[in-house]
């Protein structure tokens, strides 16, 4: 599947004018006030460089942003095929107005992949979208656009392993009332790479949705994501860890947006910061006039483990409605002296027990994953960061 | 054979100087008491001994095994055989009690040169000592002293012990929180470790914990020196007539 001419769309066209009219955000653009975009080089890949891919299983492999996997076999109940030229403007329809995220890359689309679920399937597969890259001067705007009908279930990782100037992926999910999806996504590209993603999930009356995203790659990584809850009873768990060091800059910000009655949200975020990394949260809870017994869940835990590195948070409440449970917080910290001194005390040395408190201090959030397979693999890339392999 | 030598030892907390001048040896075997009024400095002591940050030794020495040990971190000093059983046992929320306790076994046998613990011989080992210590499968289970009680902090504190099996073993008030039966249990598991491989310093208020653990010597510390020093009937002296009389005594 090669890329059509997508950028050729009106959606495209339009999304480019945009984006050429407003360009990169100011210093005083409010949603870039803690993460500065600088040197972001938007050069859409032509081609792949991988070759076509035939990974085992089912897999959607986007190299340079474009779709590399051959014949992959959909199971029953799910249909993956490319964008028309009609799925461009429904997509962007989705999109916030005027976002740059998503002029962006909806402008310089280099490939879109429809993944259409039907109403009632039960899909135990796993549904893994990969995105490569190695090309150190280009960009990848590859768009993916999930329906998942009532009813359904379905169960989603992305790992993202780029070595580009920018990977920018738009996800868009529909999801149908009753339907249930298992979301995870794995971002570890390169440290020369930046990363400026835009999620957003449409959901329905009583979705249930667990997603869970863990960042510990790119130079600068953004990861926003925009929940509509617009049917009432949905449950959406989105939860977060991020691990930075060096240099390296992560931005968690998202937008719970509340508009019908009924709905529970809960977000745990979880940062760990070394040298002079710098992390970022921005969680903003909007709850509509009608949108009656809300519970909308909100914390942020920032652990610095240097006296350089930095942690912002912006919590934020919009409430419309009087009948509500909502909290949110958010706390930066170090390792407990005391906890340190006693692991010590006991022969366990100093490294292996800030590994040890960093690891207590993920758990809870850890916890949450209902992806019962990506817990080890999670684990694995957690302990990896720890010991700086 | 000497285990334990403080030389002369000041130390500070901040600009405060706690400790004035500390002398004690320790032969392996013996089983040394130190009572003290509260403030006196048992707690520092006990702090500057397994080498806690924040705690400045700013004279004397200390040797273990003939070694200084000031330049040692406290992972360190209890690779080399220390053992300190707090006062106040630290709460570790999300880590793991059996992960903490086999990290712990497995530093002390990776600087010995020895393999690390095998699992499931490890869980057995661990579910019988903490059974003779009235320690409960559910707290082997639960975070590090999460929701513990005082009394079953000060269990799990000699669980340890009896795992890393030290050569000096320094016990700060084991006994407060402890109920009489948890007493005569922690007790006898502190004796099952009396011997000649080992050393113990046991602080404590109570002339009712050195009747289960009888000492050699007592000592007792008041403003950071030790002031006088005995055998176990100077603790039945402290508990009948306080502290008043020796502090004026040395003064
Ligand atoms: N972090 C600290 N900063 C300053 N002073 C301290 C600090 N910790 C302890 N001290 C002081 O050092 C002195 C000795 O305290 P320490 O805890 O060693 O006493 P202790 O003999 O163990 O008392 P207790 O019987 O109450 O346990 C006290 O005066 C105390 O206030
Ligand atoms: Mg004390």
């Amino acid at each position: 599947m090669l890329p059509n001419n997508l950028q050729q769309t009106a959606a495209a066209l339009a999304a480019r004018d945009q984006f050429a009219a407003t360009g990169l955000p100011g210093a005083k653009s409010e949603p870039w006030i803690y993460t500065r975009l600088q040197d972001v080089v938007v050069n859409p890949a032509q081609s792949a460089q991988a070759s076509t891919s035939s990974e085992a299983g089912l897999v959607l492999h986007f190299d340079n942003g474009l779709l590399v996997s051959d014949d992959v076999t959909a199971p029953a109940g799910m249909v993956i095929r490319p964008f028309t030229d009609a799925d461009m403007a429904d997509f962007a329809a989705y999109l916030p107005d005027d976002h740059l995220l998503g002029t962006l890359s909806v402008g310089h689309v280099t490939s879109a992949i429809m993944i259409e679920v039907e109403a009632g399937a039960q899909i135990s597969d796993l549904l893994t979208l990969r995105f490569t890259a190695n090309v150190a001067d280009q960009s990848a705007h590859p768009l993916v656009f999930i329906k998942q009908g009532a009813g359904s279930q379905c169960r989603i990782v992305e790992h993202h392993e780029s070595h580009a100037a920018l990977s920018a992926p738009l996800i868009v999910m529909d999801i149908g009332a009753e339907a249930v999806l298992d979301h995870a996504k794995m971002q570890a590209d390169t440290d020369s790479t930046k990363h400026l993603s835009l999620t957003v999930m449409a959901v329905a009356e009583k979705a249930d949705i667990n997603s869970f995203t863990t960042a510990i790659g790119g130079q600068l990584a953004r990861h926003e994501t925009h929940m509509h809850l617009n049917g009432e009873h949905a449950d959406v768990a989105l939860s977060s860890i991020y691990m930075a060091r060096g240099t390296q800059h992560q931005d968690m910000t998202t937008r719970m947006l509340h508009h019908v009655p009924n709905c529970t949200s809960s977000q745990l975020i979880r940062g760990v910061l070394d040298d002079t990394a710098k992390g970022v949260f921005q969680g903003k809870v909007v709850v509509a006039r009608d949108a009656q017994k809300t519970d909308g869940q909100q914390m942020s835990r920032a652990l610095l483990l240097s006296r350089q590195a930095e942690a912002d948070a912006k919590p934020e409440l919009e409430i419309y409605a009087d009948d509500v449970v909502c909290s949110h917080g958010a706390t930066v910290g170090e390792l407990d002296e005391t906890h340190l001194f006693y692991l010590k005390s006991r022969g366990i040395e100093a490294d292996e027990a800030r590994m040890m408190l960093i690891e207590a201090f993920l758990l809870d959030t850890l916890e949450t994953v209902r992806l019962e397979e990506l817990r080890t693999s999670l684990t694995t890339a957690i302990q990896r960061w720890m010991t700086g392999v | 054979m000497t285990l334990l030598e403080i030389k002369d030892l000041h130390a500070k907390i901040g600009d405060t100087e706690i400790l004035h001048g500390i002398n004690l040896t320790i032969n392996r075997g013996e089983v040394h008491a130190i009572m003290g009024p509260n403030g006196s400095g048992k707690s520092t002591l006990s702090y500057v001994l397994s080498g806690r940050e924040g705690y400045e030794v700013t004279g004397g020495d200390i040797l273990l095994d003939g070694e200084s040990v000031l330049e040692m971190e406290a992972d360190e000093r209890a690779r080399a055989g220390m053992f300190l059983a707090f006062q106040y046992p630290v709460e570790l929320p999300g880590v793991g009690g059996m992960t903490f306790l086999r990290a712990a076994v497995n530093a002390r046998l990776r600087e010995a040169g020895k393999d690390e613990v095998d699992q499931l011989a490890f869980v057995k080992l661990v579910r019988a000592k903490a059974k003779e210590l009235g320690v409960s499968d559910d707290m082997l289970k639960r975070a590090v002293n999460v929701g513990f009680s005082g009394g079953e902090k000060k269990r799990y504190e000699i669980l340890q012990m009896a795992l890393l099996e030290p050569s000096l073993a320094v016990l700060d008030e084991t006994d407060s929180g402890l109920d009489v039966d948890a007493l005569r249990i922690v007790s006898e598991g502190v004796n099952a470790l009396r011997g000649d491989a080992r050393g113990m310093l046991v602080i404590t208020h109570y002339q009712r914990l050195l009747s289960h653990i009888v000492p050699d010597f007592v000592h007792i510390l008041a403003h950071g020196k030790i002031i006088k020093s005995g055998d176990k009937s100077l603790a039945l002296e402290v508990e009948e007539n306080g502290y008043a009389g020796l502090i004026d005594a040395a003064e």
